[in-house]
């Protein structure tokens, strides 16, 4: 089995509930998948399905198990043969699957003139049986049947309304899941949901997907990051690099860290080993990658044995000489990562002051590779990229934002979600460049072109009050390279 | 061969580059010993180019003046050349391609189906990212473009990309030997007489994508989710989509749109009240000034006095002037304290295309025997002890065997 494919053991996945609610599972063999009022099941009934599956739990009566500590019952599995959204309304005439209602014999009202709003009244079945219900693990459907049998009103609503009873009434009663693959953008819908819109610095999924592609990753490269945001962004890059496989031999990532060890916990939720992760992610603090050991700091300290030495060593020497040999290791590897090796891109979420930090970790990017920075809000960003356009080694910073949009997807009735969230941040793009040489003249022209461009600028731009003209002096970092 | 998906770091000849001339202006030329770049600004050789670092700024001295011209020569990728291409054709822009690449997981594995070619800029990204990528494009004239394009960028032979001539409407996404196709037959695994697409990622840019959906069913991946998108601009061509995407089984469908937006950087100067009001003071003073004078002048005048002793004030210029006003001033000029704004760019894509998600799993049932077999696997596995940490496996291991082999080995072994 394919656990890019496949739902398999020991892999995390997400949970969508009908209430549209997500729960990040982690699939152990023989264990108990428990969904709150949505029901439980084995997790062994949903294994070797593919990713993406919807189930719907079903009780016949005779279930016996409980899920430890709560008293939902276990029940069977059945897949679903359309989506969630499908069981729904949009389908519902053609629909194959057995709906609790059949809108062609309940009765409807053209408008809802005779509608009178009587508040709870109006349904005859009290709190107490439906909670009956419930714990006799009658199905969903037969609920939402019986409720509506026993709605006083139900064929003064216009049909649109009944569609839309019956869909609040289903993300409340409705037993079925689906089990989908955790990717970064699942892991980011999970958390922003969750809340944890600070903790991902208020990253969007279309803001996330701007990022890989602007920051040109690919399978070989050799990328710089600072990630504020627990490991999403390195998570996101990964995908990129490896899509979930660890056949890989090459591409890198260096991660490097404020504080004094690295915060990547949502790497725990990805199905990526811990081997594979430490031979492709590397993590340097601030500290080291600005001010590494010397080499002859590192050699100094450090004798290599060879294997007959270490033979006659005790074991309790033999330990020590190991740790120290790990510690050699990684001091070469800071080495190779702060003053080696250049990179195929730096990608940057945090928080730290942009202007001072982003010059200085761009030094050992190569040229004409992409410089990609993420920033919640918009001013940290700006006043980066007025420091980038006053040095000549990044070419054409942009500024830039990306929002989506969703829309009610229904036939006939398409338009704009009423709400939907705010924020996705912002992302300053450019590419590293190496300035030529002549540039002390370039200076003196570039000052006379920007005469030319004001010439320009003062008729196309005429911001004139009192008979002064203000005109922008730097659209455009490139307008100024051209004598 | 030069290849568009390697990291190069050193310019050589033969290599195709982007010349940036400024951000309207970036063009795509192949270097070649000899050669010169011409602009309005100077000649470009590219023997100067050539052995110089990709991202080296190139000067050129002007033949009329003592001014330099300056250009940057870059390394093509898909977000560059997107922005090198002529604005005249519909290209499908990175906000919009970034967002569809993320939502259908393009990555390694992804088996692209991307129809039509158009200009190209899409099929260039997802050739980066993906594992394979089929394009279609019916133009004939365009499909011979884009075919030379991605054979000069090495995505062609040793590359990733296989571009057909087809109307996928009327024909499918089905390829078979004899078809106008660069797929190469007889040659490595997936040769024979048809090949296997598998497809989990679907790219639909056509006018009627009503058309082209049905025939979807016989080259998608069965085994897995595929995940596709369909690039409409109009609402109308969206909810024919709707209607046949529901009827040949796909879900999870929803439309968005992508709103990109691009800001300047630039400066306000900070104009304080005080100022204000203190350049006003000195205005004041000074007409002030000028009507004593004038009165003098004509009491002096009526009376008879001799005017002697009077000088005009030099001062008028040269009063009060915190702002600058009167004379030309530079924004960002450092004799002014100014703030930094930001300007939404003047004219916004404000729309591109609606983008309609849906996905599909053909075959939704387990392999039974396979699924027996994992579970025989790890029958006696106990779900409620808690996995041993890290630290205790090691402590665990180090005690029984020699250090070296303390490295941990992890749950993930029932996947492989």
């Amino acid at each position: 089995m394919d656990p890019l494919k496949q739902l398999v053991f020991n892999q995390h996945i997400l949970v969508k509930l009908p209430s549209d609610n997500l729960k990040i599972v982690e699939l152990k063999p023989n264990g108990v998948l428990s969904l709150g009022k949505f029901g439980a099941c084995y997790v062994n009934d949903i294994i070797g399905y593919p990713l993406g599956t919807t189930f719907e739990i079903l009780y016949d009566g005779n279930e016996t198990e409980v899920v430890r500590g709560s008293n939902s019952v276990i029940g069977k599995v059945r897949v679903c043969e359309q989506g969630v959204e499908n069981l729904g309304l949009a389908s519902m005439s053609e629909s194959s699957t057995p709906q609790p209602v059949d809108f062609t014999k309940v009765e409807s009202s053209y408008t809802n003139v005779n509608l009178i709003d009587i508040g709870h009244k109006v349904q005859k079945l009290d709190h107490k049986e439906i909670e009956k219900m419930k714990l006799e693990s009658v199905s969903g459907d037969a609920i939402i049947s019986k409720m509506i049998e026993s709605h006083g009103s139900f064929h003064q609503k216009t049909i649109h309304s009944q569609e839309k009873y019956l869909k609040r009434k289903k993300q409340k009663f409705a037993k079925y899941f689906t089990a989908e693959y955790l990717g970064s953008s699942e892991l980011l819908k999970f958390l922003l949901e969750k809340g944890d819109v600070m903790r991902v610095m208020d990253l969007s999924e279309e803001s996330l997907g701007m990022i890989l592609n602007l920051s040109n990753i690919r399978s070989h490269g050799t990328y710089l990051c600072m990630d504020e945001t627990g490991g999403l962004i390195v998570y996101a890059l990964m995908e990129r690099m490896f899509g979930g496989r660890e056949d890989s031999e090459s591409g890198t990532i260096v991660v490097v860290h404020e504080n004094e060890h690295p915060n990547l916990d949502l790497l725990k939720f990805s199905n990526y080993s811990e081997d594979f992760i430490s031979k492709h992610l590397k993590t340097i603090s601030l500290l080291d990658y600005f001010e590494p050991p010397t080499l002859e700091e590192v050699t100094g300290s450090f004798v290599q044995l060879s294997n007959e030495q270490l033979r006659e060593l005790k074991s309790n020497k033999k330990g020590a000489y190991y740790r120290r040999l790990k510690r050699y290791h990684a001091d070469m590897e800071i080495i190779k990562f702060s003053s080696e090796v250049t990179y195929d891109a730096l990608v940057v979420g945090s928080t730290l002051q942009l202007s001072t930090l982003i010059p200085r970790l761009a030094q050992r990017v190569h040229g004409s590779r992409p410089v990609v920075c993420y920033g919640q809000f918009r001013e940290p960003l700006l006043e980066l990229s007025h420091t980038l356009y006053a040095t000549l080694h990044f070419l054409a910073p942009t500024l830039l934002s990306v929002r989506c949009r969703p829309y009610q997807t229904i036939r006939g009735k398409l338009h704009p979600l009423m709400t939907m969230r705010g924020g996705g941040g912002y992302i300053l793009w450019c590419h590293k460049v190496i300035p030529a040489e002549q540039q002390p003249e370039g200076k003196l022209v570039e000052q006379a072109e920007q005469v030319e461009q004001a010439e320009q600028a003062e008729q196309l731009e005429q911001d004139t009050y009192e008979g002064i003209t203000i005109y922008n002096e730097q659209k455009d970092s490139s307008d100024r390279q051209i004598a | 061969m030069w290849n568009y998906n390697e990291y190069k770091d050193v310019i050589e000849d033969g290599d195709v580059v982007l010349i940036w001339v400024s951000r309207d202006n970036v063009k795509p030329i192949k270097i070649s010993s000899g050669g010169v770049f011409n602009t309005r600004y100077g000649s470009f050789k590219h023997d100067e180019m050539i052995g110089k670092e990709y991202g080296s700024q190139i000067a050129v001295r002007t033949k009329s003046s003592k001014r330099f011209g300056f250009i940057h020569v870059l390394q093509a990728t898909p977000e560059l050349w997107t922005q090198s291409l002529p604005h005249r054709t519909q290209i499908v822009y990175t906000p919009d391609s970034s967002y569809i690449m993320q939502r259908l997981k393009c990555g390694p594995l992804s088996r692209v189906i991307e129809a039509g070619t158009g200009s190209g800029s899409f099929s260039h990204a997802f050739a980066r990212s993906a594992g394979r990528v089929f394009s279609y494009e019916f133009h004939e004239v365009r499909y011979e473009q884009a075919l030379k394009e991605f054979q000069e960028h090495g995505l062609v032979v040793g590359g990733n990309v296989t571009v057909t001539h087809r109307d996928v409407c009327q024909g499918g996404f089905e390829i078979r030997c004899g078809d106008k196709t660069s797929y190469e037959f007889g040659k490595g695994a997936e040769g024979g007489e048809l090949v296997e697409l598998r497809a989990n990622c679907i790219f639909l840019d056509l006018p009627a994508p009503w058309d082209a959906i049905p025939h979807l069913g016989a080259v998608i991946a069965r085994d897995e989710r595929v995940g596709m998108c369909c690039f409409s601009p109009c609402i109308e061509q969206v909810d024919k989509t709707l209607e046949v995407l529901e009827k040949y089984g796909w879900g999870d469908v929803e439309m968005v749109e992508i709103q990109g937006r691009q800001y300047e950087s630039r400066r306000q100067m900070v104009r304080r009240l005080d100022d204000a009001l203190e350049r006003l003071r000195d205005v004041k003073k000074r007409k002030q000034q000028g009507v004593e004078r004038r009165k003098r002048l004509c009491e002096q005048l009526v009376s008879g006095e001799e005017i002697d002793g009077d000088v005009r004030p030099s001062t008028l210029k040269t009063g009060y002037n915190p702002f600058g006003k009167g004379s030309r001033v530079k924004e960002g000029d450092g004799k002014f304290e100014w703030k930094q704004v930001a300007k939404i760019e003047s004219e916004i894509k404000s729309h591109t295309s609606y983008l309609t998600f849906a996905f599909k799993i053909v075959d939704k049932t387990r392999d039974e025997k396979q699924a027996h077999e994992v579970l025989e696997e790890f029958k006696d596995f106990n779900p409620n002890v808690k996995a041993t940490s890290k630290r205790q496996e090691k402590r665990q291991v180090q005690q029984s065997v020699s250090p070296e082999i303390s490295s941990t080995k992890l749950v993930k072994t029932s996947q492989k």
